[in-house]
């Protein structure tokens, strides 16, 4: 039971005439995984989670379910469940009937149908709302209504396209501490399509980051963030985006605004690099770097300093109160171990 | 503040409101004149078209009323019902409506809603049924039963018969024989109005979201489970509506079997509105021909009466 959903992609291209919406997709999910793709708008992931799905079929490639190759198979065979981002909820049934809907079309016998789906609808609280049609419930309860429709049958593969994006950041929040334990609980493999990093940081066991149809890292979202493989990674994961800082590298250190600043990379030689300093671990000292506080961002119990240093945009966040007012001057510095290095030509990881 | 004093500031606040809606009752007042102005032509003309001629029937159908025997007219009362009610003519032409209708309409939900299903699921080429499928609507029903009858149905050539002869099935006198007959004016009748249901059809299905055909995928149904669960629940206030358009059409059908086969042989093909024509204006008996016309109202007000409580039900 537990090699169930196991799943692998073999080298998937998507072409729509001549754009290609995924250039040569790999990856590899270990059962009961919670496998998040994230990536901007129109990267691919979608078209991806589909063609898992069996709804598209691939150019070229191949998909395996637990080393079963299901490449020409229909969504039909294919046993997935999936949740849609508009939640695709059957209009003219009733809760309870969606709910039933993929128990009666696998020809489970009545009798089990009516505790089924009493029991999916009880795991997401809806219970109370079996005999609504979808037309009558808030966004909230659809998306709950979906879910519940996706876990009814038990499924070896659990799909998600973006499910919390139509809904109020608070229940957003709320929803996503819920999926967790419901995905936990159940210990089905799970893949969830995102473009918002929070989301898949807090969620996935590992993710892939997709970018213009390909994949750009594959890894445990903390080792994602802390060793971000280029430039567009580093850009895309985080919040806000670290900053990244054309500058020139000799001997160890890079200079900015006049300063060495010493880095972990210790080669000889001088060569452009791109800096990259994650807004949180810029440092506050009265001797670093001179820089000057443009727009300050209060966000209650912290703060977001856009600050421009000989002349290029920094923006650290800032935690000591009273916060500095703008057009302040203050002096900045990074310790060696969170300055990123990347090549300004193949943007990669130095 | 006291209860009068407060009693005074709100009847004060109405006093003012009133005042200041007087000038725009005075416009509201006028702005309704005016419409009815506008209005007044058209809703005589439709008096004079509509309401009038059906009071006149109903009154006629109270009376003796015979041209080619003057002599006898006056009030009848009730004789043309009683006569009605007694002649088998009325209860076979009432029957061959009955079949009439009721076959064409199933007929052209049944062939429309395939075709429909059929050209939603092509990818190209959609355009060119829609804009086939308008021609046969676009025809009078006169000049659609005129070309049937003599380029389809004739004996010998035909091109029903010649079909019928190279199948193998012989040449029939498709007009002439009655079972025939009335199989023939309800494919006519079918022929024509089918593009009406399909396209109606068509547009109801274009209108239905894609992705929960996609999440039916996902729940294991077949293409037969989710056009039985999905598309048919979804498409009935569509379906019913066709239904209920074409069965009054059907109910009051005239042109295309009056020019295929004037009711005949016989009274075949005769539908009830057929036999009120003949009647009134074959063999003058107004009177009668009135009653019929005034059976075939009530008939149709039951049977629209029927199709919309369905329509309401569920
Ligand atoms: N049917 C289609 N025809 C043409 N282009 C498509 C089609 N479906 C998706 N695309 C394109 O493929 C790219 C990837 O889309 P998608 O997978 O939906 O992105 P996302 O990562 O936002 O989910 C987009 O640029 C999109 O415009
Ligand atoms: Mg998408």
């Amino acid at each position: 039971m537990s090699a169930r959903g196991q799943v692998q992609l073999d080298g998937i291209v998507k072409k729509h005439g001549a754009f290609a919406a995924l250039k040569g997709i790999d990856f590899e999910i270990k059962p009961g995984e919670f496998f998040a793709l994230l990536g901007p708008s129109g990267s691919g992931k979608s078209t991806t989670l589909r063609i898992l799905a069996g709804l598209d079929a691939p150019t070229s490639g191949r998909i395996l379910v637990d080393g079963e190759d299901v490449t020409g198979a229909d969504a039909r065979e294919r046993d997935v469940a999936m949740v849609f981002q508009s939640y695709a909820l059957y209009p003219h049934m009733t809760v309870f009937e969606n709910i039933a809907f993929p128990l009666e079309m696998a020809k489970r016998p009545k009798a089990e149908i009516g505790p089924a789906v009493r029991e999916a609808a009880a795991k997401v609280k809806i219970e109370h709302l079996l005999d609504r049609k979808p037309g009558q419930l808030s966004g909230g309860q659809q998306q709950r209504c979906a879910l519940a429709r996706a876990i009814v049958r038990k499924a070896r593969l659990f799909l998600l396209d973006e499910p919390l994006s139509n809904l109020d950041a608070k229940l957003r929040l709320e929803t996503r501490v819920e999926l967790k334990k419901l995905q936990r609980s159940l210990g089905v493999t799970a893949v969830y399509v995102t473009h918002d990093q929070e989301e898949a940081m807090t969620l996935a066991d590992r993710m892939a980051v997709f970018m213009e149809g390909e994949i750009r890292q594959i890894g445990r979202p903390a080792d994602v963030f802390a060793q971000p493989n280029s430039i567009e990674v580093a850009a895309f994961i985080g919040s806000p985006p670290m900053n990244l800082i054309p500058a020139r590298y000799q001997d160890g250190s890079v200079l900015i605004g006049g300063r060495r600043l010493p880095t972990m990379l210790q080669t000889h030689g001088e060569r452009d690099v791109v800096v990259g300093v994650r807004p949180s671990a810029v440092r506050f000292e009265a001797d670093g770097i001179p820089a000057t506080v443009e727009v300050v961002e209060n966000l209650g119990d912290a703060a977001i300093l856009d600050m421009s240093l000989a002349g290029t945009a920094l923006r650290a966040r800032y935690d000591r109160f009273p916060l500095p007012r703008e057009g302040d001057a203050m002096g900045v510095t990074v310790r060696p171990e969170d300055i990123h290095l990347f090549d300004p030509v193949s943007r990669r990881r130095l | 503040m006291n209860k009068s004093a407060v009693a005074g500031v709100v009847a004060q606040g109405r006093r003012a409101l009133h005042r200041r809606a007087d000038p725009a009752r005075i416009m509201e007042g006028r702005e309704r004149r005016f419409a009815a102005a506008l209005l007044a032509p058209a809703f005589l003309a439709l008096m004079a078209t509509t309401t009038f001629p059906l009071l006149f029937l109903i009154w006629t159908s109270f009376y003796r009323m015979n041209l080619s025997m003057p002599f006898m007219d006056g009030f009848a009362g009730l004789d043309n019902y009683r006569e009605l009610l007694a002649d088998p003519r009325f209860w076979q032409s009432l029957g061959v409506s009955l079949v009439y209708t009721a076959s064409t309409v199933v007929l052209q939900v049944v062939i429309g809603l395939a075709l429909a299903v059929l050209v939603h699921g092509m990818r190209r080429g959609q355009g060119l049924f829609r804009m086939v499928a308008i021609l046969p609507v676009v025809l009078s029903p006169a000049v659609v039963g005129m070309v049937w009858r003599s380029f389809m149905l004739a004996p010998d050539f035909g091109v029903v018969d010649y079909l019928a002869v190279t199948a193998g099935l012989g040449s029939h006198n498709w007009l002439g024989d009655p079972t025939l007959a009335l199989v023939s004016v309800i494919v006519i009748h079918t022929w024509q109005w089918t593009p009406f249901a399909f396209m109606v059809l068509l547009a109801s299905l274009a209108a239905l979201p894609d992705d929960i055909y996609e999440a039916a995928r996902i729940d294991r149904a077949s293409a037969w489970q989710s056009f039985r669960r999905i598309t048919l629940p979804l498409l009935r206030p569509a379906i019913v509506m066709v239904i209920i358009m074409r069965t009054m059409v059907a109910l009051t059908a005239f042109a295309a079997i009056f020019t295929v086969t004037g009711g005949g042989p016989g009274t075949a093909t005769e539908i009830l509105n057929l036999y009120a024509y003949r009647k009134s204006f074959t063999e003058l008996s107004i009177g009668y021909g009135s009653a019929l016309a005034v059976a075939l109202l009530v008939f149709t007000l039951v049977v629209s009466g029927v199709l919309f409580a369905l329509r309401r039900a569920k």
